[in-house]
């Protein structure tokens, strides 16, 4: 297939109808606004002017459909306006029914309509012809998809159970794909998580059991981010609504970021600290609340396992002081009693001054002390929050998630209004017809015994794994996941990626090209937000809910009459979505039952058939949403009917304090002797101490408690008069959906290049100006950027967006010339890599007239690329901030140029390796993992036995 | 009750995400490149105080819209609601309005190519609806309503809370109020309209050439810097510049001639009346040619007659160039038909200086008419001079006494007019010299105008000013005027015409630089 004979999506065409809008001017609205959206009751047949054509009055009529946004993980609500006679998505606006984003949305949301119709879509499923990576594909049908793919699944089924890998990067659901993994029989579910947010799940889950926050931000008087909340957090539009709703109240926000995010500048107190500096900060701001007394002491009291803490004090307390005190409290007649461990808090954190803070953060005392007062001030309506940032920016980053949530606990505001829940408390994820069980299976290649704490799969050190020998895949799904091009490494990817010897089939299950693709063998187009079904769920607020993503062509031609057997029958080409691909995919790989799949497949209402995806969301919307049937019959709507309506439903809200729930069995057995709902730690309380990282081989106070760890990128280790610097490489912007954005025109107008920020001193030290082009050394190889000069950025520190520096190595294929630069790949030696771009974005002739109007050139530079894997050794997450050495760019450096050594690659891999503590040296019980800690899928008890280990009770 | 709407933007809540950019797109399928509504950044203070503030940024639906009124066609419309409307059947493309503006809220649809802006959705707010941007936001930090009713949320806002608009001086009567507005965003003259790039988006090139490499200026000592702006294009190139020239000319040699037949006495030459009428309707014609070709929808053309909009200048000057036309179309139609025997000598002589005369208003109408339609560009400060009437006339008195000049130098027939001529043309170079001085040494009432007038005399265009303009296009042909000799008469004649053609070129082009937004 070349450029100028592929098939491209045809643009949308709207039909002239007769229909007179319905007017909405006499309608009356109590806050003093215009109507923002057709009332529902309308919503099936509405009528609207043509903008183009105004103020010619031509009017065009549509059926509004309902569903979830696929941008990002926040899941807003999309109300799509399909024309009642083409069938062509006018345009998406918000849904008014979504609780979490209330009707209002992001720029990404509207852009999905650029999505739905790029250009450069791919519209069949494609099969390799010729060598992986040439970039020659032949157009296949579904069923021949299908049909090979299962026979090589099954294949593997039947002589492994970790054979076959499923790796998602946007999961854009709940649930679903991973009953559909387990379903195989095989420990087959690999993430993005570990380059996303394994940090923060760690500090979380070892406090709490829950792997992350729930801030209640609307109700808070004191806001304290390590995120950017207000352009990019989990969950941007829904939290940044409640942020500044709260801000406006009187709430104040503080915001830690060496870059002046966006959210920095709308902050009330802005922390620049230097990375890794944050838990001592934090430990600090905890100091001043311990000093000041200015805690809450019932909390703690009933909440923390504080006598534990002081029992296990003299393991590791390293302060004479609080050893002292620990000493007294255990000999004391009636064993340790709060006030003992009171005494022994203060004691134990008095050394994180506020001066010492100040110099570790290099930030002024006194803001230090201002966001120590606010919170102080703020009572139990804390909401604080971090999710990557600085917990995936440094090793060791899961204590600051950790320290953050000290505060909570300390102010008491844990699941209060205005303070901070868990997301167990507000995410709902339904049960489905049929569950299949745990399964059996450990895969090494996912979570080897070197990270028993891992947050989750070691994803992006698969490739290093593959290249030691540790094993390999034979089928390999990446599904919206481009792995060579996000994770650090990426030429040890393509290594991966090309080596048919270690992943023996990939299957790239993606909207769009992208440079993994491009090294699969078989690309399967799946669909955009309005073009799948999808359940989703987020913790956006004090609130559960669930939202509905749908076809929504689809559901406009059933809605008008027309029967479709298969959603790719609706959507452009022969676009699919995943939930149906899955039945028939798991189905041919079990075509009689004999492995146990099918069976999970099968049709609740229809006995010995195979369920439908329609199915499949009927069961769970009449069986097991609470209060969604009766919400249906209210509106003479069956609950599917209720969910195709309105895409989204309310079923808690304001979920408070849910620990204290009086339970009959579980939970936790309080000092007053009331069984209460509780934590999901062993403990069933709040665990300062973790007596799991003490027993599985991290016994000292800095692992033990919330403490702080040693940074990679500490000021100690960079040497900034050797030209060293700091290179933040994750920010975010508004504007942008990760990588993913390179189907969206709107967006990348108004985001394309992802220039170094660098302070003017630093500018100036370097000689150089805003424009210049520096090239940038990491530990493994160099990259060429052009540099943005900013007062926004902590001198020493420079920083990337993560999001930009999309290439292509074919002309005419790949991902389209306006978002992506033409680039040669060139290699020398084993292990030396270069990348070089041959020609930057520029306007191209397609479907879309607009595609001609590209103006711009610089779609950024690939960074990644140069980045060693740093696999934290507790929680596997992969800390991103790079130690560099920056320096003018020379007369032959190319903005863009990369060049890496994987080498290189494999000796830094080593070095983090060598800090692991394995399970097969510390666990005390014989297990690769503590049971308790998530997984998201956790096999069976006996599958967690580390090889050559008894089970208890046979020693 | 007529209904007023109009637009707060409560900067308290504004985060910059710019929702409402691309919701606008694709309720109104704006094609990439031009924007109805963008939110500005800009960089202030410096670390660690420094600070991103955001503006959204579109039309202000003003109260006294200068773009409805200079608009020809009525293809910008003022509504009863207050709604600043446009009508793309109406738009012949001269972008009139986008000189007009003093936001650069307008563009030219790059489909249409017709004039395009934020409309205020009024498609959705005649069904009632809210405006897609303010739907969007989420952070509700677009108000629209009709502030005309006490209980609309928008005019409760207004009564309560202090705003600011962008350019109150401007007179437009903004309908756009900012909550806690920034004079940094709001006077884009603070901050340098030529950046090399924006913080994440790479600039379109303003200029031909390689532009100032500063971005951003200084302010009490802070970096000031734009991170991300629309961009904007020049409207008007060469053609305007050289229709100011064309248009001098044909009106110029009229003027010329009837100095030095009507009130010099100088005798009629019917050649020397022959070449000029041909040379005057040439450059006439030339003028229409290059007002039409400059026009986005050419073939439109004639929607200026057939919806004329009169109060605006462009209406007007079309009117005055016809006349014009027409009457020296007549007169060089006489001087033919004499020359071929067709019109009797002395009908000719009879009717040549009546008919002159009777072109003279027009010839002078079409010479200033230009001052009155700058004028009404109120985003171009600088051509809000009330020199330029007079520096019009001059202009063209000196096109034509230069074009004549030239003609002049050969043929013997012109030896007795030379001296008289260029005493003429010797006078009008000293005349405009000292309007030129006039012109940039008042002081001007705006940023707008200042920065315009020091690019001229002392930044980008300084070197073809004061050598190309004053040094070659007046100093060097006044010094050729005291020479006296045919080919020195020539030559200053080019020189002077060469030198307007510069000082035109500049004139149209350094106004339409400095930043509306």
């Amino acid at each position: 297939m070349s450029g100028s004979d592929k098939e491209q999506v045809e643009m949308p065409r709207y039909a002239r109808s007769d229909a007179e809008p319905v007017s909405l001017t006499t309608v009356q609205h109590p806050d003093g606004r215009m109507s923002q959206y057709p009332p529902p009751e309308l919503w099936d047949d509405w009528v609207e002017w043509d903008s183009k054509a105004w103020p010619e009055r031509v009017a065009r009529r549509y059926t509004l459909v309902p569903t979830i946004c696929f941008n990002c993980e926040s899941a807003c609500g999309l109300l799509a306006y399909v024309d009642k006679e083409t069938f062509a998505i006018r345009k998406f606006e918000g849904n008014p029914a979504h609780p979490g984003s209330r009707g209002r949305n992001c720029a990404k949301g509207p852009a999905t309509h650029n999505q739905i119709y790029d250009p450069e879509r791919i519209l069949h499923p494609l099969k390799r012809v010729g060598a992986r990576g040439e970039g020659q594909w032949r157009r296949i049908s579904w069923q021949q998809a299908i049909d090979e793919i299962s026979a090589k699944m099954r294949d593997s089924r039947e002589r492994r159970r970790d054979g076959i890998c499923y790796h998602v990067g946007r999961p854009g659901e709940d649930h679903y794909a991973n009953r559909v993994v387990q379903s195989w029989g095989v420990d087959g579910h690999n993430s993005h998580t570990n380059i996303c947010s394994a940090a923060a799940r760690a500090g979380y889950t070892f406090w709490s059991g829950a792997d992350r926050p729930s801030p209640d931000y609307a109700n808070a008087k004191a806001i304290l981010l390590i995120s950017a909340h207000l352009e990019s957090g989990h969950y941007f539009n829904p939290h940044a609504q409640r942020i500044i709703e709260a801000q406006r109240a009187g709430a104040k926000i503080i915001t830690m970021d060496p870059r002046l995010s966006n959210t920095a500048s709308k902050s009330d107190v802005w922390l620049p600290s230097w990375p890794g500096s944050e838990a001592t900060i934090l430990l600090a701001m905890a100091n001043y609340l311990l000093q000041t007394g200015s805690w809450d002491r019932e909390f703690v009291r009933r909440w923390v396992n504080w006598k534990e803490t002081l029992e296990a004090a003299p393991g590791f307390v390293t302060d004479a002081a609080a050893r002292a005190i620990a000493d007294e409290a255990l000999a004391a007649e009636g064993g340790p009693s709060f006030e003992h461990f009171e005494r022994f808090l203060a004691a134990l954190y008095k050394e994180f001054t506020f001066e010492r803070a100040a110099r570790e953060s290099q930030v002024d005392e006194e803001r230090i002390r201002e966001a120590a007062q606010i919170v102080a001030g703020a009572g139990s309506r804390v909401a604080a929050h971090t999710w990557r940032a600085a917990t995936m920016g440094n090793r060791g980053g899961w204590q600051v998630a950790r320290c953050l949530f000290f505060l909570n606990v300390l102010t008491g505001s844990v699941g209060t209004e205005g303070g901070t829940s868990l997301n167990t408390w507000n995410k709902f994820v339904p049960k489905t017809a049929s569950q299949p069980p745990p399964l059996d299976a450990w895969n090494e290649l996912h979570l080897p015994v070197e990270w028993p704490f891992a947050f989750y799969e070691m994803s992006f050190c698969l490739p290093h794994f593959l290249a030691e020998g540790r094993g390999d895949i034979d089928v390999y799904f990446t599904r919206v996941y481009n792995p060579m091009w996000i994770n650090p490494d990426g030429f040890m990817w393509m290594g991966a990626l090309r080596d048919e010897s270690k992943i023996k089939c990939h299957v790239a299950m993606t909207p769009t090209w992208n440079e993994s693709a491009w090294f699969a063998d078989y690309v399967l187009p799946m669909g955009h937000a309005g073009e799948r079904h999808d359940l989703m769920s987020q913790e956006t607020h004090t609130g559960k809910w669930i939202g509905f993503r749908q076809p929504v062509r689809r559901v406009a031609m059933e809605r008008a009459g027309k029967t479709i057997e298969r959603t790719w029958q609706a959507n452009p080409g022969e676009v699919w979505e995943e939930a149906e691909f899955w039945i028939d995919l798991s189905v041919a790989m079990d075509p009689d039952g004999s492995l146990g799949i099918k069976k999970w497949f099968d049709s609740p209402y229809r006995e010995g058939e195979v369920i439908t995806v329609e199915e499949h969301f009927r069961w769970i919307f009449e069986n097991s949403v609470p209060g969604l049937p009766e919400a249906a019959s209210k509106e003479g709507l069956t609950p599917l009917a209720y969910m195709r309506k309105y895409g989204a439903f309310e079923i808690v809200s304001g979920n408070y304090v849910p620990y204290e729930d009086i339970v009959s069995e579980g939970g936790k057995v309080l000092a007053d002797g009331s069984r209460r709902a509780g934590f999901e730690t062993p403990s069933g309380g709040l665990e300062f101490f973790s007596p799991t990282l003490s027993t599985w081989g991290w016994p000292e106070q800095q692992y033990v408690i919330p403490w702080t760890l040693p940074s990679h990128v500490r000021p100690e280790a960079i040497d900034c008069a050797r030209g060293e610097m700091l290179l933040l490489p994750t920010f975010r912007l508004p504007t942008l959906i990760h990588t993913r954005s390179a189907n969206a025109k709107w967006l990348y107008e108004l985001s394309h290049k992802n220039p170094v920020w660098m302070h003017p001193q630093d500018a100036a030290r370097l000689g150089m100006q805003t424009g210049d082009l520096v090239k940038v050394e990491t530990e493994i190889g160099s990259f060429v950027d052009s540099i943005w000069v900013t007062e926004g950025i902590k001198p020493g520190v420079i920083a990337m967006s993560h999001h930009l520096g999309r290439w292509r190595l074919q002309e005419g294929s790949g991902v389209g010339a306006g978002m992506s630069s033409l680039v040669e790949l060139g290699e020398s030696g084993d292990t030396e890599h270069s990348l070089h771009i041959v020609k930057g974005g520029s306007a191209w002739d397609s479907s879309d007239p607009d595609t001609s109007r590209v103006w711009w050139k610089d779609v950024g530079v690939h960074q990644n690329l140069t980045h060693a894997v740093h696999p934290d050794p507790i929680s596997g997450a992969h800390c991103w901030h790079q130690k560099v050495s920056v320096r003018p760019a020379g007369p032959d450096d190319k903005v863009g140029d990369v060049r890496v050594d994987t080498a290189k690659s494999m000796a830094v891999y080593r070095e983090w390796l060598a800090l692991t503590r394995p399970a097969t040296e510390h666990s005390p019980d014989g297990t690769r993992r503590p049971r308790w800690l998530k997984r998201p899928l956790k096999p069976t008890e006996a599958a967690y036995r580390l090889p050559g280990r008894e089970a208890p009770g046979s020693e | 009750m007529t209904q007023n709407f109009g637009f707060v933007i409560d900067n308290r809540s504004c985060i910059g995400c710019h929702a409402c950019s691309t919701a606008c797109k694709s309720e109104n399928e704006v094609p990439l490149g031009v924007y109805r509504t963008w939110v500005k950044t800009t960089e202030v203070g410096a670390y660690p105080d420094s600070k991103r503030l955001f503006q959204v940024t579109r039309c202000n639906h003003c109260a006294n819209p200068p773009c409805v009124r200079i608009c020809p066609t009525e293809a910008m419309v003022l509504r009863d609601d207050g709604i600043v409307e446009f009508d793309h059947r109406n738009c012949i493309g001269c972008k009139a309005c986008m000189q007009a503006c003093p936001y650069d809220a307008i563009y030219i649809d790059p489909e249409s190519h017709t004039a395009a802006k934020c409309h205020y959705c009024s498609h959705r707010t005649d069904i009632g609806l809210e405006p897609a941007c303010v739907v969007v936001c989420p952070e509700h930090a677009i108000i629209a309503g009709d502030m005309a009713d006490p209980n609309s949320e928008i005019s409760r806002i207004l009564a309560s809370e202090e705003v600011s608009v962008r350019k109150p001086e401007q007179g437009t009567e903004p309908k756009l109020f900012y909550i806690e507005g920034d004079e940094v965003n709001l006077r884009p003259t603070l901050t340098e309209r030529a950046p090399t790039t924006f913080a994440a988006t790479d600039v379109m090139a303003l200029h031909d050439e390689p532009g100032p490499i500063r971005i951003g200026g200084t302010t009490a000592g802070h970096m000031v810097q734009v991170g991300y702006n629309a961009q904007h294009q020049v409207p008007w190139h060469w053609p305007v510049s050289a229709y100011l020239v064309t248009k001098g000319i044909a009106a110029g040699i009229v003027l010329v001639l009837l100095l030095l037949w009507g009130v010099m006495g100088h005798a009629v030459d019917p050649g020397i009346a022959l070449s000029s009428a041909t040379a005057s309707l040439l450059f006439i014609v030339i003028t229409s040619a290059l007002l039409v070709f400059d026009l986005e929808r050419p073939e439109r053309f004639y929607y200026i007659l057939l919806r004329p909009q009169w109060r605006s200048w462009l209406t007007r000057g079309a009117v005055l160039l016809i006349a014009f036309s027409t009457l020296t179309g007549l007169w060089a139609a006489l001087e033919w038909g004499a020359s071929f025997g067709l019109v009797a000598q002395a009908t000719l002589s009879s009717v040549r200086m009546p008919l002159l005369w009777l072109a003279a208003p027009f010839a002078v109408g079409t010479a200033i008419y230009t001052a009155f339609l700058f004028a009404q560009a109120e985003g171009r400060d600088l051509w809000q001079s009330p020199l330029l009437a007079p520096h019009l006339l001059v202009q063209a008195l000196l096109a034509g006494a230069a074009l004549l000049a030239i003609f002049w130098g050969f043929g013997s027939a012109a030896d007795a007019l030379r001296p008289s001529l260029l005493l003429l043309l010797g006078g009008l170079l000293v005349a405009d010299l000292a309007l030129l001085a006039a012109e940039f040494s008042r002081s001007h009432a705006t940023d707008e105008a200042k920065v315009a007038a020091a690019a001229i005399t002392h930044g980008r265009y300084a070197r073809r000013f004061r050598l190309g303009v004053v040094v070659a296009g007046h100093l060097l042909p006044l010094a050729l005027c005291f020479v006296g000799a045919a080919i020195s008469t020539s030559l200053a004649g080019c020189f002077a015409l060469a030198g307007l053609a510069v000082y035109e070129w500049i004139f149209v082009r350094a106004p339409q630089e400095v930043p509306n937004s």
